[in-house]
């Protein structure tokens, strides 16, 4: 998607293009810039949770063992209970797949998920910055445009006079 | 001159049409990745896990335990499933875009008759 994107404004110069088709590659880039960090903002709350999870894994020790807890069952609604198996965690895996897991296990599961997702927001960050490089770019071509555009007016103006 | 015109706007909104279709078909598409990916993550998951994890399958607002084996095999033909769907909706979108590139050419001529002719009218 980016990619091809990115091509197209190579393989035509933009130095070339009119001021109104520069208009528009400028709002095609900073449409995509947008819907990239906002992409980059989700994974970051995602890698979030899933650091939050890899505490609360550690929650659930043996020291904790017949505790008494408080289990929400709504937002709004408790009642009391007691962890009585310490050693294993339901973890979900997604598409409506839950695996019973042991501490130890958990805790990988969510670590490598953070990493997959670290890996993730690393290309993003590299895609963003891209997209960010062609847009000034762009914006320059605009300048430089608008200024020549100034001065020959300006130009045409003294010799009318 | 007004035959021409009639016909410019049937085609234009055939072309519009078309788009739009198109558009749904991505859609279509881009969905169909996200699901794949998703499950995808879900069997790598299942090829890691070890005789004593239990799995469970939420069914509604409970969670039901799941023989690995059954469920490996599920997350299987979804997949199997995912992929043909891709196929399936490529095939769709190849076959949409020719349609909207030949109509996009037949929008064109008519425009290029409906300009010949304007200076004569």
């Amino acid at each position: 998607m980016a990619s091809a994107s990115t091509s197209q404004p190579q393989q035509i110069n933009v130095a070339d293009l009119e001021l109104s088709q520069l208009a528009e590659v400028r709002t095609q880039l900073e449409e995509e810039l947008n819907h990239l960090t906002n992409s980059f903002t989700q994974l970051k709350q995602a890698q979030a949770k899933f650091k939050a999870c890899i505490e609360n894994v550690g929650e659930v020790n043996p020291n904790n063992t017949g505790k008494t807890i408080l289990v929400p069952l709504t937002n709004s609604l408790y009642v009391p209970g007691r962890l009585s198996d310490s050693e294993h965690v339901v973890v979900d895996v997604g598409t409506g797949y839950f695996v019973k897991k042991t501490r130890p296990q958990a805790k990988k599961y969510y670590e490598s998920k953070v990493d997959f997702i670290r890996g993730n927001l690393e290309t993003l960050q590299e895609t963003i910055s891209k997209k960010q490089d062609n847009l000034n770019y762009v914006l320059n071509i605009i300048q430089a445009k608008l200024q020549a555009e100034a001065q020959s007016a300006a130009a045409s103006k003294k010799s009318k006079s | 001159m007004d035959a021409l015109q009639a016909k410019l706007q049937q085609k234009s909104q055939e072309y519009q049409k078309l788009q739009e279709d198109l558009s749904a078909v991505v859609e279509a598409r881009q969905k169909l990745d996200a699901q794949l990916s998703e499950n995808e993550l879900v069997k790598k998951e299942f090829d890691q896990l070890t005789l004593e994890n239990t799995v469970y399958k939420l069914v509604g607002p409970v969670l039901v335990q799941q023989d690995q084996a059954e469920a490996k095999s599920n997350v299987k033909t979804r997949l199997d499933f995912i992929r043909s769907e891709i196929k399936r909706v490529e095939g769709q979108l190849k076959d949409i875009n020719s349609r909207a590139e030949k109509k996009k050419t037949e929008l064109l001529e008519t425009q290029g008759a409906i300009q010949q002719q304007a200076p004569v009218a």
